[in-house]
């Protein structure tokens, strides 16, 4: 009995520890963007820098919003001279090459590329199209975004700066009425970027690269060996190879686009599992390469640490909960109270998958959005899904590790737009805006 | 029974936590999200294009009495606005509408004006005045003092004696001459000059001479003029970084992209041909020529009669020192997180804007040309 007791003092301390320092972690961040200091950017510099452009669309039995996202970029400001647009058909089975031709004989900047073999999935098809190309830049769309007009010069402004290998955009939930879970998605979302990101960045650590609303420098990419096709999270793959290489990810709280998110629970508990394995897997692939690296700081260093571990809080919280529970039954019942107090509090720094209650608040504030800070309390649901998904996935992760099994393989998250038409006001073209006019 | 109300009191608290929350719920379900606006383009000019466009639509509007005298009046029902032809005003008039006018606008010193004034023609503001914003199709002349609370659009040059502040940003289609002293936010035109412009001297920039190249060549091994070459890696795909500072001694000639993780000072004569990001803090030798984006997390200092093609941002506040000249094949900009202080005789085609503010000041050599001649 003194032996578990032990383990479960040494558990809980553990526990408390990591969540603790990831909690003052996202304070700090929430106090940084509340200062209200002018936010890091580079939006002075947005039609100064035009530099050759591919925007590259990765499709997959797309054809529910196939055409919004063409037709969203053939609005764009950008000088079409300069652009190209490569809707990437990874060997699709419904109306998605048809609507992507379409777009093509309309507008010439528009050069499909379609997949009839090979390894499938986003990465394989992005280290596949990514030797062919000869622009300056590349950006990256999932086929659910809808950019607007002015997006992409903003996005390549970073790129004014020799040192930037990668640009984030915003993402922003467009079918936030939808569901309950879109809705508190949204706040996640809110958190993640307008919170966390532009935070990181104003603090001099290089943002995430998100893999959509996003792009590289394609010499930079060529330079770290391009797209891993092995990740399930090849973006968080390329944000640390770069910034191994002493490239950066800027982020761009401006150039907010509209994707669609998860509307059902089995939908996004997937969408998180990959997320998980993809980013755990990171932390195993790059923690020697980050000890070793000559170009960052120890400061950096550190928050490299807590940005790959950050899927780690939620295994630990529940490590955390059961030993207390063990201490609770066994003669340490008077430390409960103060653990349950403790764990709650530090437990909230796990509120939006990886942001803190006050970092989420401040985000939506930052936003104007007083009315949506109300729904704050139903995220405890996202939460709790969150806890679940994040542990079920590490285990599952770990498990592959051991046993030597191929792990989760890719999962492409399904659309619902048909379901949501007409709910955002300008979506769900299923043809060029000019043909759709005539027909 | 006590277990029943219990269990209803206790559902009913547990409730009042979530309360709000499913208020708010139950009113946004189903209503998809539409806070962006997905037409968005940044623009420079915007307030000027937006307050014309407003203009627009007020001159649909009825009209006060008649349609055709020298003043009429247009009652918007939250305020009204003066439409007339020219508007001369003396000195320190104080004019609380919004105007239109047809023809010219001058005034005398000390006036207010506290709405915004759209001109047809050109403009002279007398010394000291208070505008609240002023688009101008024609020319417009601030003389020494003038405040603008807002903006300034000018479809003509733009001429803006000492001491003059625009809060917001200042545009022209034209030229904008920034006299000493004035500061505002940003200003864009296809040229900007501060005073005594003199061409001579800023035009001579020559190739450099002997030079430190970065990428050095592969026979050079030891340190020499500040640069050690064992502090340089490649990033790949052609870009460098130099883990360190370089104070150099010897010009220096940057023919590949290059980010440096200390200060850089630069000698007389340098050249910077590809984009090149300092860490820390820069100041680029007088004579210089850069033909690729410079960029720093800290302060920028430009010296001397330095050429300029590209994009200079900085992080902390730049310098622009007696000549410097921004003309490049597209327009140029310069960007500085703090404050943007711009000497004599400089002339920049595109861009300068700050977070903090732009500042004109009067460098010592201008006495070379002063606008009001050759002293």
């Amino acid at each position: 009995m003194g032996f578990i007791i032990l383990i479960a003092r040494i558990l809980v301390f553990l526990s408390m520890s990591v969540l603790t320092l990831y909690a003052i972690r996202h304070y700090w961040f929430a106090w940084t963007r509340l200062r209200l200091r002018k936010a890091k950017d580079t939006m002075e510099l947005v039609g100064f820098v035009n530099p050759t452009l591919t925007v590259l669309v990765p499709m997959h039995n797309e054809e529910k919003v196939a055409a919004d996202i063409l037709q969203a970029l053939a609005d764009n400001d950008y000088d079409k001279s300069k652009l190209e647009v490569i809707p990437l058909n990874d060997r699709s089975s419904d109306g998605t090459a048809a609507i992507i031709n379409q777009f093509a004989a309309t507008y010439p900047f528009i050069k499909p590329h379609h997949r009839r073999e090979g390894r499938g999935g986003k990465p394989a098809a992005l280290a596949e199209i990514t030797g062919r190309l000869t622009s300056e830049i590349v950006l990256l769309f999932d086929a659910d975004y809808v950019p607007g007009k002015g997006m992409l010069k903003m996005l390549v402004a970073p790129f004014a700066d020799p040192e930037i290998g990668a640009v984030m955009g915003r993402v922003v939930p467009y079918n936030t009425g939808d569901s309950l879970l879109s809705g508190l998605l949204s706040l996640e979302r809110a958190s993640g970027y307008q919170g966390a990101q532009q935070a990181r960045y104003n603090l001099g650590f290089t943002a995430q690269f998100g893999g959509t609303v996003g792009g590289v420098r394609r010499k930079a990419l060529e330079a770290v060996g391009g797209w891993n096709p092995d990740s399930l999270t090849e973006d968080t793959d390329l944000t640390f190879a770069l910034l191994l290489s002493g490239w950066r990810t800027a982020y761009v709280n401006r150039a907010e686009c509209y994707e669609e998110v998860p509307q059902q629970w089995s939908v996004r508990r997937r969408q998180l599992m990959r997320w998980v394995m993809g980013h755990t897997a990171c932390l195993h692939d790059y923690w020697p390469d980050i000890v070793r690296a000559k170009f960052l700081t120890a400061r950096e260093k550190i928050e490299c640490f807590f940005l790959l571990g950050m899927y780690w809080t939620a295994p630990w919280l529940v490590i955390g909960w059961i030993a207390s529970l063990v201490l609770f039954f066994t003669i340490e019942a008077h430390y409960v109270p103060i653990l349950m107090i403790a764990m709650t509090l530090v437990g909230y720094q796990l509120f939006a998958n990886q942001s803190n209650f006050l970092e989420m608040g401040s985000a939506l504030l930052l936003d104007g959005n007083r009315k949506r800070v109300l729904l704050m309390p139903l995220n405890l649901l996202n939460f709790f899904a969150n806890i679940g998904a994040t542990c079920h996935a590490m285990a599952q992760f770990y498990w592959a590790r051991i046993t030597g099994g191929k792990g989760a393989g890719w999962d492409k998250t399904r659309r619902t737009r048909a379901a949501a038409a007409g709910g955002a006001g300008s979506f769900g073209l299923s043809a060029p805006r000019e043909k759709a006019r005539e027909e | 029974m006590a277990f029943i109300v219990f269990s209803i009191l206790f559902i009913g608290l547990l409730y009042s936590h979530f309360s709000l929350a499913h208020m708010v719920w139950t009113q946004a379900r189903g209503r998809n999200s539409a806070e962006l606006d997905m037409d968005y383009v940044r623009i420079e000019d915007y307030f000027g294009q937006s307050f014309r466009g407003k203009v627009e639509e007020w001159l649909k509007l009825p009209y006060e009495g008649s349609r055709t005298g020298a003043m009429r009046v247009i009652d918007r029902g939250v305020e009204k606005v003066i439409v007339a032809g020219k508007g001369m005003f003396p000195e320190g008039r104080r004019e609380r509408l919004a105007m239109i006018l047809e023809d010219d606008f001058v005034c005398g010193p000390d006036c207010h004006f506290e709405r915004e004034l759209m001109v047809s023609s050109n403009v002279h503001v007398g010394h000291g005045t208070q505008l609240q914003a002023l688009a101008c199709d024609g020319s417009a002349k601030l003389e020494k003092g003038v405040t603008v609370r807002r903006w300034l659009d000018v479809a003509g040059p733009l001429e803006m004696q000492a001491d003059c502040r625009v809060i917001s940003k200042v545009c022209s289609q034209h030229s904008i001459y920034f006299g000493p002293g004035s500061e505002t936010l940003s200003l864009f035109a296809p040229e900007i000059e501060t005073e005594g412009r003199f061409e001579s001297l800023s035009q001579s920039v020559s190739e450099p001479r002997e030079v430190l190249l970065i990428p050095h060549a592969a026979n050079i091994t030891e340190p020499s003029h500040g640069y050690d070459p064992k502090l340089l890696y490649s990033m790949g795909g052609g870009s460098y970084l130099y883990n360190g500072s370089l104070k150099l001694t010897a010009p220096l000639h940057v023919r590949a992209p290059l980010v440096v993780k200390g200060d850089v000072e630069t000698m007389e004569g340098s050249m910077i041909e590809a984009d090149m990001k300092v860490k820390g803090c820069v100041k680029i030798g007088a004579m210089s020529m850069i033909r690729a984006n410079l960029v720093s997390d800290g302060d920028m200092e430009l010296g001397q009669g330095v050429f300029f093609q590209r994009v200079l941002h900085a992080g902390g506040g730049i310098l622009l020192k007696y000549g410097v000249r921004g003309l490049g094949q597209t327009a140029v900009v310069v960007y500085a997180s703090k404050m943007l202080t711009v000497e004599s005789n400089v002339v920049v085609r595109g861009k300068l804007a700050s977070g903090d503010k732009v500042k004109a000041i009067s460098s010592p050599l201008a006495w070379l040309k002063h606008p009001a001649g050759d002293i």
